[in-house]
């Protein structure tokens, strides 16, 4: 079904899913950091922001008379690349995980945040800065572009353009980032994490090096944020550094939002961090879409105390999180498992 | 339950080495938790480290087991300085040990806990495991068989894929004891086995140490308050006493130590309500 979607399905719509899937890549890292490992982390977009700024510098053509740093380096490697650097970026973050935890750790890594705004403002070479940003290098492979139109391709009598293909890259790498997640999860390394989130004592006394394990879920989750942050790029043609610490890719609120999805999802349940982000980012942007043809949204959105789209989606989640965190503590990941459990029989 | 035999181990060889510890003195602040204590344990023994509460017994297993550093004196098994060895990396000498709470993951299943035990002995990070690497799953299968074999053994057979939070307190601490046997240790530590064990359960769990010891030829360190299970099941005492070494024997030796009585008792007390108590 997801793979016929782009026949029926038209342009708009296809970007609502795509950003979803962005969130998806993001909050799958951090379901696995937060829910397997234990570690309470604000910082996924700043891993995110180096995972972008990475792939935007390493795709790039250098070119003449630009300041722009540009590698020139094939598309598919440049992503693997953007993953590697901000996986690495947050193996050097792990010795300051190592020291703290919790709430404390969350502050910690909510520094990242502000030190993402300084260094992409800084360094507008890589980032292209706040003022213009700098176009995403489109992403080729054999020379058939996935992220723009070119060449022109038709299946079945429906134009295959941007969004089309953009479409099927990023469902190829939200279902490699579930696969993967899915089988660390299930064998030796999620069974340390766990064991280091519920006792780090008897962790070490089973054999599990618990400053490795929290370092090593901090790598992996800095870089599913990396590629995240990649596909943030691709999808808005352009990486650009936030003007303010508050909103914008790489933000505070991009941080908070990413919580809110794998809260909502079930910490640590990888299916629930995917449903999470289809709720969380793909919500405002659908609503945005929904608005003229429905009716009651339009009327709650009309005249200059109407909500926009981006509002009752906060209060939306922001609702959700309150009852999830009441009535089901495992969130949707668990309410699908009680619905399975039951027709299941 | 046969010692592990199809190539899981590394450390194939039945040799179970001494554990010494010599002259250890651990203090917290100002306090002194022990002081100059010294014990062997001999392979293939039931070793037991009784003593009033706040006597330092768990502080002595944390030594052991790496969780607290020492300030003086040192910890050797057989060849190996201890002192100088990570605590995760005790496990792959042979030092596996259960907790006196049991510190399971309640959420998880029986085999998976179990299998945790296996950490030290199986290989593969992230990215193995994410795609599901053929030779790690292969591994994984042995080692899995081989935590049901020792699950079997412990009673735990009808358990395997149920969450340890729902077992009963005995079942659990069963778990911590098969976890602690996973790790295939030459010397198995058990902060309390007992402890919050009604009489049944407590000798179903004296048997069954007994029973490791016997079937695996491994050494057992074992903490424990109830005398009649310490009596019953320990081939040599240490006694510990405001955080020093009092008495240090067999039983029946114990049983009769002038100092120890002293300790229970606090003096002025007649003998006999500890005879009651030791016997």
């Amino acid at each position: 079904m997801a793979l016929a979607l782009p026949l029926y399905v038209s342009e708009v719509w296809l970007r609502v899913f795509e950003y979803a899937m962005v969130g998806a890549v993001a909050a799958i890292g951090l379901t696995l950091l937060s829910g397997h490992c234990g570690q309470l982390s604000l910082g996924t977009p700043f891993f995110m922001l180096v995972g972008g700024t990475a792939y935007a510098a390493l795709a790039a053509d250098a070119e003449a008379g630009s300041d722009l740093v540009g590698i020139g380096l094939p598309p598919v490697i440049a992503i693997v690349g953007a993953v590697v650097v901000s996986s690495l970026a947050g193996l050097a973050f792990a010795p300051v995980a190592g020291r703290v935890s919790g709430i404390y750790l969350a502050v910690a890594t909510l520094s990242l945040v502000f030190l993402g705004l300084y260094l992409g403002q800084r360094f507008t070479e890589f980032t292209g800065g706040a003022a213009t940003g700098r176009p995403a290098p489109p992403f080729t492979i054999f020379g058939f572009s996935l992220t723009t139109r070119e060449p022109e391709l038709t299946v079945l009598g429906v134009p295959f353009g941007a969004q089309e293909r953009m479409w099927y890259l990023f469902l190829i790498l939200v279902i490699g980032g579930i696969f993967l997640a899915l089988g660390a999860v299930r064998s030796r390394p999620g069974r340390s994490w766990r064991a280091v989130r519920d006792n780090p004592a008897s962790a070490a006394a089973m054999g599990v090096n618990v400053a490795r394990a929290r370092a090593t879920a901090f790598a992996v989750s800095a870089g599913y944020a990396g590629l995240a942050g990649v596909m943030m790029v691709l999808w808005f043609g352009l990486l650009k550094a936030d003007e303010n610490e508050f909103q914008g890719s790489w933000s505070i609120a991009a941080a908070i939002s990413l919580l809110a999805i794998v809260i909502i999802g079930g910490l640590g349940s990888v299916w629930g961090a995917v449903l999470g982000a289809a709720f969380v980012f793909g919500l405002p942007l659908a609503l945005r879409l929904l608005v003229p043809s429905v009716p009651l949204l339009a009327s709650i959105t009309e005249g200059s105390g109407g909500f926009t789209p981006s509002v009752i989606t906060a209060f939306a989640y922001g609702s959700l999180i309150v009852l999830v965190v009441i009535f089901e503590p495992g969130g949707l990941a668990a309410i699908g498992r009680r619905i399975t459990a039951r027709f299941g029989r | 339950m046969k010692p592990t035999s199809d190539g899981t181990t590394a450390a194939e060889s039945t040799y179970v080495p001494e554990l010494h510890v010599r002259n250890v003195t651990v203090r917290f602040g100002g306090l002194a938790a022990l002081t100059d204590v010294s014990f062997t344990v001999k392979p293939g023994t039931i070793h037991a480290l009784i003593g009033p509460n706040g006597a330092g017994k768990s502080t002595c297993f944390n030594v052991v087991s790496g969780l607290y550093p020492v300030d003086e004196g040192d910890v050797r098994f057989g060849p190996s300085d201890l002192m100088s060895t990570a605590p995760h990396q005790r496990v792959s000498l042979g030092i596996g040990r259960a907790f006196q709470n049991t510190a399971l993951s309640g959420h998880v299943t029986v085999l998976d806990n179990v299998m945790l035990g296996r950490h030290a002995l199986t290989r593969g990070g992230f990215l193995l495991a994410g795609l599901r690497s053929p030779r790690m799953r292969k591994e994984q299968q042995l080692h899995l068989d081989r935590v049901v074999e020792i699950c079997e053994f412990l009673g735990l057979g009808d358990h395997l894929q149920r969450p340890v939070g729902q077992l009963s307190y005995g079942d659990q601490k069963r778990v911590d004891v098969a976890r602690a046997l996973a790790t295939e240790p030459k010397l198995l530590m058990l902060d309390e086995p007992a402890a919050g064990m009604n009489d049944a359960e407590t000798s179903v769990m004296a048997q069954l140490i007994s029973d490791i010891r016997s079937s695996l030829g491994i050494s057992v360190l074992l903490v424990e308050h109830d005398m009649s299970l310490v009596m019953s099941i320990a081939d040599h005492v240490t006694v510990l006493d405001f955080g020093r070494g009092i008495a240090d024997g067999t039983p029946s030796q114990i049983r009769t130590s002038p100092e120890v009585i002293r300790a229970y008792l606090g003096g002025g007390e007649g003998p006999a309500v500890l005879q009651e108590e030791l016997s």
